[in-house]
């Protein structure tokens, strides 16, 4: 049976300069979370468990990179799932000072992702609250420019790593789940986005979400269901 | 002719996505596939749904853009440079 590492060696670990650069990198770049109930299917991931150690330590770098974290993730929820960018500067501010004030007080640094979901999640429906009685606006993915060569400006910046008409493509593809995420009531919504779009486990959703495993899985599977008619809809 | 679900393919509809999950027991997973495979009905959902899940990921995650990046990184920095990282060990 594999030993967990006991706090000595974690604080031993981090207080070894050249170890914590490697472990640092490789935290961001190994990243091999493997989700059990998606038949081993890798996804992308972060392991935020060791951030939070790090940052703990007193680690810059590792805290830096937890607070961009949470903005990301904030900023996504507010598109995603709000259907609002522009309500994503509140809520990023509010998920930076609660990742902040929460990383050096945190005592399962492992449970670390899913208090992240649930506040980004809180943090977001109360800036939504808040612009509730303001007018509407639909969200700017539908105001993406497609230039004639192939580029494209609005939500996402151009990869230098990826062809023009495969950065195309994905913003195609990004606008058309945007509108179908959008056709999905904000229960279902909100599954899809932890699951399919974070890759969270089903376990975790269940976590952030307040709800069974099981409810998890059926409401999944209606919005898959919901979603595929859609995203095939001309 | 377009193929018409039949009342299995209704019993087993909510099966597909936890088959294409790999959430089923040996048992319940051998059930699905041999009706998959003789069902081209259920095979042109699940093929569906394995195409919408396929585009979540594909689609989901992008890179912040470029103000919103800089907005994010600026809010960090204005925070660190308020204050040391307390970090009382336990």
């Amino acid at each position: 049976m594999q030993r967990a590492p006991d706090r000595f060696q974690i604080q031993a670990g981090i207080r070894t300069g050249v170890r914590i650069r490697g472990r640092i990198a490789g935290i961001v770049t190994k990243q091999a979370d493997v989700n059990p109930s998606t038949n081993g299917r890798s996804t992308p991931g972060i392991d935020y468990g060791s951030l939070v150690r790090a940052a703990q330590g007193g680690h810059q770098q590792a805290m830096e990179r937890l607070l961009m974290q949470a903005q990301a993730i904030a900023y996504r929820f507010s598109l995603h799932v709000c259907g609002h960018a522009d309500d994503a500067d509140d809520a990023m501010q509010e998920a930076l000072l609660k990742t902040y004030r929460h990383v050096s007080q945190i005592k399962e640094p492992d449970a670390f992702r899913t208090w992240l979901y649930r506040t980004v999640k809180n943090a977001c429906l109360i800036s939504r609250r808040k612009r509730v009685h303001e007018p509407g606006r639909l969200e700017s993915l539908d105001e993406v420019v497609e230039h004639a060569d192939g580029s494209v400006q609005g939500i996402d910046v151009p990869d230098p790593g990826r062809r023009p008409d495969e950065v195309l493509e994905n913003s195609r593809l990004r606008r058309s789940l945007h509108r179908a995420l959008q056709s999905l009531g904000p229960e279902y919504r909100l599954i899809v986005f932890l699951r399919e779009v974070e890759g969270l486990s089903t376990r975790e959703v269940a976590q952030v979400v307040g709800i069974s495993e099981a409810n998890v899985k059926t409401r999944l599977h209606r919005a898959r269901v919901s979603l595929r008619q859609q995203l095939e809809s001309p | 002719m377009k193929p018409q679900p039949t009342d299995r393919c209704r019993q087993l509809l909510e099966q597909v996505s936890r088959y294409l999950d790999g959430d089923l027991s040996a048992a319940q997973r051998r059930t699905v596939g041999q009706h998959l495979r003789r069902c081209p009905c259920c095979q042109h959902m699940a093929d569906g749904l394995k195409h919408t899940v396929d585009a979540c990921h594909k689609a989901g995650v992008a890179r912040l853009p470029a103000d919103v990046r800089t907005r994010a990184k600026a809010r960090i920095a204005t925070l660190l440079a308020s204050g040391p990282v307390t970090t009382p060990r336990r």
